[in-house]
């Protein structure tokens, strides 16, 4: 049986296996590609810096980041203040969260039945989108991330406005998706009580477990996490055992003769990525138990990707406190990127997966691996 | 009852779907949904599948076309030539959103045989869709600005005249250049060329490659997400408007004897030369010094 899935940004089919009238296994067939790995050969290597985020129009920055890290591997020495760490760290926080909420709203909700929610979705993806734009100049596509750091100067008023922005979005999540404050929300260590209280997370996610749907969606229960920074953590988790010493280099691609999206290995086996496996990783209570009572399903992995969003607001907020705005932006590089021959790689959290680069400066590779 | 809404499908072809997201930044959607219904959309719920568009004749009124046309791309088993050639006889207007759908833009080098823009490859005029080229409005950017596409869509509703320049565009956001209204501007003016990444002083005109004086758009006329431009964060513009993006080695500035390969619009090199020669005579203390000195 092979059903078209669209409305993701793109086409694809699913061909599914089935044995003992269940569906065993599925098979993920991508209908076509952009090619940028090519776009990118022969090309100027900060090229990759505007070309690269033109792969995805939701997680374009995700890519940037991505990209950015790459070419800064290729150096044996490169400074970067910690301001620039930090502002890497917020726009990419607030492009997660931006994407969640378009997810929940525009896919997950409708998948489930309900009407899509479009201006619950624009509303704060849209204050996030500003947030990016006051620091990086726009929203989609910008390339404000440079080797040695970020080309913005902001300033404090700039600060005020985003963690107004981060308000405003934590103060949406309050009154639509869990009736409760945010802190409440993130101490609550069980599902079953996140499930008594009003919104529209509880709301779906009880609908999933008075239909039955709460064990479907299960993967291979193994989870994996690359994209470390002030927040997420580095590791692979396989049930209850948890390890962190991972290597990006052991990540293997495959082509796929039936379908343009490569598959994509850890030492020669599949992992989940994205919320729930970040979420696994860095042991979030709420989630924990949910996986202890429903295991990798797709009721999970919703909870997942919604906790993340007050828990990235409330970070970035811890962030900004932090952002100390005399230090430099940018320090530039002692060496020209032009100057250098070498490999480097980067991997980043993005909403639905992390992305990985290669960046040979004449080839480019991009894994980009998501649920 | 029969919704009197007018009906739009926006078509994807080979594209990243940036204009897609960009349009979802559009802050009156509220609005806009009473005015216009998407009889398909990438993102938004739609009446009619993918399959209900290719396979049965829905009655539409404007035909967005997003992403580089190929005759080689298939969409859910149809061509999207044939996709575009059903729905392009039959609506009022037909918009591509996006510099890919107007002049083959980045994906035109993906691996798809002659990978083009609607009616341009590049500068060059295309003949394959030459007999929907009066109906067609192109409005390029990569992504473009939602208040653009919005703004457009809802003249076409009021059956305003749109004018229009050679790539069809419209004037009313294209006339301009993207330096318009950048606060960097009198770095400019004044030839002050020390520009530095990360700093809020400077303009990346002279050596980090921004293309904002050979630009058309509307980026520092109306902000990006309301509040703010690449130029204005000191990012330079890559000049995504124009049927020349990608150029390439977007972060240098090119320059023969010293002076930069591209000049603004309509400044002859002399114009150039003269007027940089006095600027560079002058010592404006107030730029030179960072602007919150004392």
């Amino acid at each position: 049986m092979i059903k078209l899935i669209e409305k993701i940004e793109g086409e694809a089919k699913l061909n599914f296996s089935f044995e003992k009238g269940l569906i065993d296994f599925v098979e993920i067939e991508f209908l076509s590609t952009r090619n940028i790995e090519k776009i990118l050969q022969n090309k100027n290597a900060l090229d990759a810096l505007v070309i690269t985020p033109r792969v995805c129009g939701i997680c374009n920055h995700a890519h940037l980041m991505a990209s950015v890290q790459a070419l800064e591997s290729c150096y044996e020495e490169l400074e970067l203040s910690n301001r620039a760490k930090i502002t890497r760290e917020l726009t990419l926080n607030f492009e997660i969260i931006h994407n969640h909420f378009k997810w929940f709203y525009l896919t997950i909700m409708p998948l489930m039945g309900y009407k899509q929610y479009l201006l619950k979705a624009t509303q704060p993806s849209q204050l996030m989108a500003k947030a990016i734009a006051t620091i990086a100049g726009q929203y989609p596509h910008t390339s404000y991330s440079i080797i040695g750091g970020v080309v913005s100067d902001i300033g404090m008023m700039d600060l005020i406005k985003v963690e107004n922005y981060i308000d405003k979005t934590l103060k949406f999540f309050e009154q639509n998706l869990v009736h409760a404050k945010s802190d409440e929300f993130l101490e609550c260590n069980n599902s079953n009580k996140l499930l008594s209280k009003e919104g529209d997370l509880p709301n779906l996610v009880n609908k999933i477990k008075d239909n039955g749907w709460s064990n479907v969606g299960k993967s291979y229960d193994r989870f994996i996490a690359f994209g470390e920074n002030s927040y997420f953590k580095k590791g692979k988790s396989i049930k209850t055992r948890l390890t962190t010493n991972i290597y990006i280099d052991k990540v293997q691609e495959a082509s796929n003769i039936n379908s343009y999206a490569k598959n994509v290995l850890y030492k020669e086996r599949y992992y989940e990525v994205g919320p729930l496996s970040r979420a696994m990783i860095n042991k979030t209570p709420l989630i924990k138990d949910a996986h202890r009572k429903y295991g990798d399903s797709i009721l999970s992995r919703i909870l997942a990707r919604v906790c993340e969003i007050p828990q990235l607001l409330n970070h970035s907020k811890k962030l900004i406190k932090q952002l100390d705005l005399s230090e430099p932006s940018y320090i530039k590089p002692k060496i020209d990127i032009s100057d250098i021959t070498a490999l480097g790689s980067s991997a980043i959290e993005a909403s639905r997966g992390f992305s990985k680069s290669d960046d040979r400066i004449r080839e480019y590779s991009i894994s980009r691996t998501e649920l | 009852m029969l919704s009197k809404k007018l009906k739009i499908l926006w078509l994807t072809a080979i594209t990243c779907n940036g204009n897609t997201h960009s349009f979802l930044n559009y802050p009156h959607l509220d609005i806009f949904m009473d005015t216009f219904e998407f009889i398909y959309h990438p993102s938004i719920d739609s009446a009619y599948t993918l399959n209900d568009i290719i396979n049965k004749e829905i009655a539409c009124d404007i035909l967005i076309i997003e992403g580089s046309i190929s005759t080689e791309y298939i969409k859910a088993d149809a061509p999207i030539v044939d996709i575009i050639n059903k729905y392009a006889s039959k609506v009022q207007k037909i918009v591509t959103v996006g510099t890919c759908a107007s002049f083959g833009g980045m994906f035109r080098e993906s691996d798809y045989k002659d990978t083009t823009g609607l009616h341009f490859d590049k500068e060059r005029p295309t003949s394959l869709f030459e007999h929907i080229k009066e109906k067609t409005i192109s409005l390029s950017g990569c992504p473009v600005h939602p208040d653009i596409i919005a703004n457009t869509l809802y003249s076409i509703e009021k059956k305003r005249a749109i004018e229009l320049d050679s790539l069809l565009r419209p004037k009313e956001f294209f006339a301009y250049t993207v330096h318009n209204g950048c606060t960097r501007n009198e770095y400019f003016e004044y030839k002050i060329d020390n520009h530095q990444f990360g700093k809020k002083e400077g303009c990346m005109f002279y050596d980090h490659g921004c293309h904002a004086p050979y630009t058309h758009g509307s980026c520092n006329k109306i902000l990006w997400n309301e509040v703010n431009s690449k130029t204005r964060t000191g990012l330079s513009c890559m000049g995504c408007t124009e049927p020349t993006f990608p150029k390439g080695d977007f972060f240098h500035t090119k320059k023969n004897m010293g002076i930069p390969q591209y000049l603004p619009f309509g400044v002859a090199k002399r114009t150039y030369l003269t007027l940089a020669g006095i600027t560079k005579a002058f010592h404006i203390k107030r730029l030179e010094e960072d602007l919150f000195d004392d």
